[in-house]
Order: structure tokens, then C-alpha cells, then sequence
């Protein structure tokens, strides 16, 4: 079964960036967000960092940390897990 | 690319930063002192606490008339000589934010006396009339190379025989849109920059200033010897990642301070990949030059920056002491930073170097004349 927050954060990215071409479920785990096939850079990172803060009530604090956070949708589910307040997370 | 690799000459500089005139803050910045300094990014609405170096007194929130608009007239007495604005005596007015807070505070309050000052050409025409121009008033504004391309335009007009003295004036005061935009990319955060310093991550400060530079045909003490900008036209919050931006614009530059002994002010926001790429290529064009760099204790002062910090290397070269890198203790990326000040002597000139948004890049080589 798919993890939930792995699910909403692909809808997350699907929908903060309008991407007309591709459906929440087709984005790997463990593909590279920037840089890798969904071409995004550094404004799509920004307006998806915006939505992620709104979203899961959590920080950012530099660059670095929000690439390494966007590594791919595992590496982002595993620093909102981390960082967000559990009640904020989908079921 | 263009290059410039005639002559010109500077008749008179000066800036204002939050330590006061070039003077005082070349001498600020000797001491190894720091104008940045904990400011919520949204002004009275709070947020978090990031690096800023706003003028004595000024609080970051936006009014109208600007709460700056005291330092510019400040600054304009300080220029010599009148009839600015005139067809033998033009004005470029440079910079990256003019009064665009003016523009965010009109759409929160609704209010349109923020409208005078919000756009570049408004912003200008009302600066214009503070500062008593006449109508021969350019806009030049390519994020933070601002003041490389608007010396260079003035330098061309110049060099082609239409005006006989050319006034650069550019200025960068920092609002709440301002400071939360650059909060947004996360590269203005709660950590003072370290500009050139290894770390884990890497951090910026904003600083107000402003600056003006006179160019001459027929003298002055100092002289712009070739001016080179380049522009990588990659993505308009990147550079190439191999860096080849920087080589390309600094290489001009090289050549015509070949042979001679230079020292290297550099742009040195306190990114870490831009500082890498920015010290690799420094090195690689003037080896052996010192580096320094003085946005850790200013801030960042976006489009007028190029200005700002020439009118303190050219105070450097009267004085004969440079000032240092400032800020942090971290490791520095290369034994050529600068972490203490420097005696001028010795040298035959500096080259200033900016980067910009967009993989824009901007050098000049500056000398006493």
C-alpha cells in the first residue's frame, strides 16, 4: 500500500506546479526532483518550499537543506516527518 | 560580451552605507566592523530574524515619501559640479529595487501615495526632481550588475564624443518585499554570511546603500582601465554550474592587467557554490591577487552594489589600506582571501567583480590615474 504521505506529496508537486503531463502516482520514490526527469529548478523548488511550509506547518531555514530535502519524494517524506507535527500528516 | 579597454577617468565618487560616507565606512570596515544585524524579514508584521544592514535610525517598513530619500539628498550634495541631467552631462540612474516595496505596500493598503515611487521611471522621475536634473536621465537595471552596465553605458558615451562628463548614480534601499523575496529562496536565513568561508550551508545579508561615480573624459584621480560584462543567459536564479561564466567575464580583464600586480574585490554574497565558482576563477585570472570581500559586514546591496563598493576600493587606493574580508572563521575556500586588511602599496590597481541573477557578470579593472 502506498505510503500517504509519499501520496500527498506527489499530488503536492503535481498541483503546486502544474504539471499538466504527468499523474501524482508516475513520480518514483526515488527519482531526483531537481534536476532529474521532472526538469523542475530553482523557482519550482521555491514555490514548492512556500507550499510545503504552508501545508505541514514546517521550517526550511537555508538552501542547502531544501535541496537535500527535495532530493526525491522519499527524502522529502522522510524530512516532513521529522520536522512536522504528526497530527499535520495524512492518515 | 562587451569590453571597454580604454581609459576613462573617475573625477569623484562617494556612497552612503549604514556607516556613513566612503570614508567612514572604509574605515568601518578596517575595524572589522559590522553594519548586518537581526531584523524580522517583514518589518513591523515580524517574521523571522535575518541579516540586515538598514541606515541609522530607518526602520525596514515602507513610506511614502521613501524614509531613504534624506540619505539620497545626502548623497547629491556630495556630487560636484551641476547642470546633471543636461545633453554634455547625463544621468544613469542604476539599481535593482528602486521603490518597488512601494508597490507591495500599495497592494496590501490600497493606498496611491505609494504609487509615485513604486515603478523604476516614477521612482527616477521623482529622484529627478529632489535632485534638481534636467531630463537626460537613463535607466540602466540588470539585477545586481546594475552599476557595471550603467558605467559602461556612460563610458560609451563617453568614448563616442557625446557628453563630456557622465553622472552614475545607483541606490538600493531594502523593504519587507525585498528581504522576503530573497527569505523565500531560503539564501537570506537567520545566519550571518561568511562570504568565502567553508561551511555547511550558505547564507546572504541585504544592506542599504548607495553610491555615485562622476566619469570624465579630462581627469580625475582614478581611472577605469577596461570594464568587461558577460552574460550566461542560463536561468535567471542560476549559473552555469562549471562556473565558465565567471572565466568568461573575468578573462578580458586579465589581459589588460597583465603583467601588473592586482588585488581582487569580489562579489562574495556568502553563497557557497556562487563563492566557489567566483574564488576558482578569481584565482585562475589574477594569480597571487588577494581576495576580499565586504558584503559580511554591509549586506548585499543588490543592483548598486558594483557602485558601492568601488567608491570604497577607490577610498582603499587614496588611503593605501584595503579592508579585508569581513566575516566568519570558518576555513577559508582559498589561501588568496584576504581575512585581514592590507596595505595598497605595491599594487597597480584593483578589479571589481559582481554577479548577478541570470549568470549576469560584471569586472572592471580601477587604478589611480
Amino acid at each position: 500500500m502506498p505510503d500517504p504521505l509519499s501520496s500527498r506529496l506527489k499530488e503536492l508537486i503535481v498541483d503546486t506546479l502544474r504539471l499538466e503531463d504527468r499523474a501524482p502516482a508516475d513520480i518514483p520514490d526515488d527519482e531526483p526532483l531537481v534536476g532529474g526527469g521532472l526538469s523542475l529548478d530553482s523557482i519550482d523548488a521555491l514555490e514548492l518550499v512556500v507550499r510545503l511550509e504552508k501545508e505541514f506547518g514546517i521550517k526550511i531555514s537555508s538552501s542547502e537543506e531544501a535541496r537535500s530535502a527535495l532530493g526525491s519524494v522519499a527524502a522529502l517524506a522522510a524530512f516532513v516527518r521529522q520536522r512536522a507535527d504528526p497530527a499535520r500528516l495524512p492518515l | 560580451m562587451r569590453v571597454i579597454p580604454a581609459s576613462i577617468r573617475l573625477s569623484a565618487v562617494g556612497c552612503v552605507t549604514p556607516f556613513g560616507d566612503a570614508a567612514a565606512t572604509h574605515e568601518a570596515l578596517l575595524r572589522g566592523a559590522r553594519a548586518l544585524a537581526p531584523v524580522p524579514v517583514q518589518g513591523l508584521e515580524g517574521g523571522d530574524l535575518v541579516p540586515l544592514a538598514l541606515l541609522p535610525g530607518r526602520a525596514l517598513d515602507e513610506t511614502a515619501p521613501p524614509a531613504w530619500l534624506p540619505a539620497i539628498r545626502r548623497l547629491g550634495d556630495g556630487i560636484p559640479g551641476g547642470d546633471w541631467g543636461s545633453p554634455g552631462r547625463p544621468v544613469f540612474v542604476t539599481g535593482s529595487n528602486f521603490g518597488v516595496g512601494g508597490l507591495y505596500a500599495l497592494r496590501k493598503s490600497g493606498d496611491p501615495k505609494y504609487a509615485a515611487w513604486g515603478a523604476p521611471p516614477t521612482c527616477t522621475e521623482q529622484l529627478r526632481g529632489a535632485l534638481g536634473w534636467g531630463p537626460d536621465v537613463s535607466i540602466v537595471s540588470l539585477a545586481c550588475v546594475s552599476s557595471h552596465l550603467g558605467l559602461l553605458e556612460a563610458t560609451r558615451l563617453l568614448q563616442a564624443g557625446l557628453a563630456e562628463e557622465a553622472l552614475v548614480l545607483s541606490f538600493d534601499f531594502l523593504s519587507p518585499f525585498v528581504a522576503g523575496g530573497f527569505h523565500a529562496l531560503k539564501i537570506l536565513n537567520g545566519a550571518m554570511p561568511s562570504p568565502y568561508r567553508e561551511r555547511s550551508t550558505g547564507s546572504i545579508g541585504l544592506g542599504d546603500g548607495a553610491a555615485f561615480a562622476v566619469l570624465s573624459r579630462s581627469g580625475g584621480p582614478w581611472k577605469l582601465e577596461a570594464q568587461s560584462v558577460y552574460n550566461e543567459m542560463h536561468h535567471f536564479t542560476a549559473n552555469r554550474p562549471d562556473g565558465s561564466g565567471f572565466f568568461r567575464c573575468l578573462g578580458p580583464v586579465a589581459s589588460a592587467a597583465s603583467g601588473r600586480r592586482v588585488w581582487f574585490k569580489g562579489h562574495g554574497t556568502g553563497t557557497l557554490e556562487a563563492g566557489r565558482m567566483e574564488v576558482a576563477a578569481a584565482t585562475a585570472a589574477f594569480p597571487g591577487a588577494p581576495i576580499v570581500g565586504w558584503k559580511g559586514s554591509l549586506g548585499h546591496t543588490l543592483g548598486s552594489c558594483g557602485l558601492v563598493e568601488l567608491a570604497i576600493a577607490a577610498q582603499s587606493l587614496s588611503t593605501g589600506r584595503v579592508p579585508g574580508t569581513i566575516g566568519g572563521d570558518e576555513p577559508a575556500m582559498s589561501a588568496a582571501i584576504a581575512t585581514e586588511d592590507f596595505t595598497a602599496s605595491g599594487f597597480d590597481g584593483v578589479v571589481c567583480a559582481s554577479n548577478a541573477f541570470g549568470g549576469a557578470h560584471g569586472a572592471f579593472l580601477l587604478s589611480h590615474a
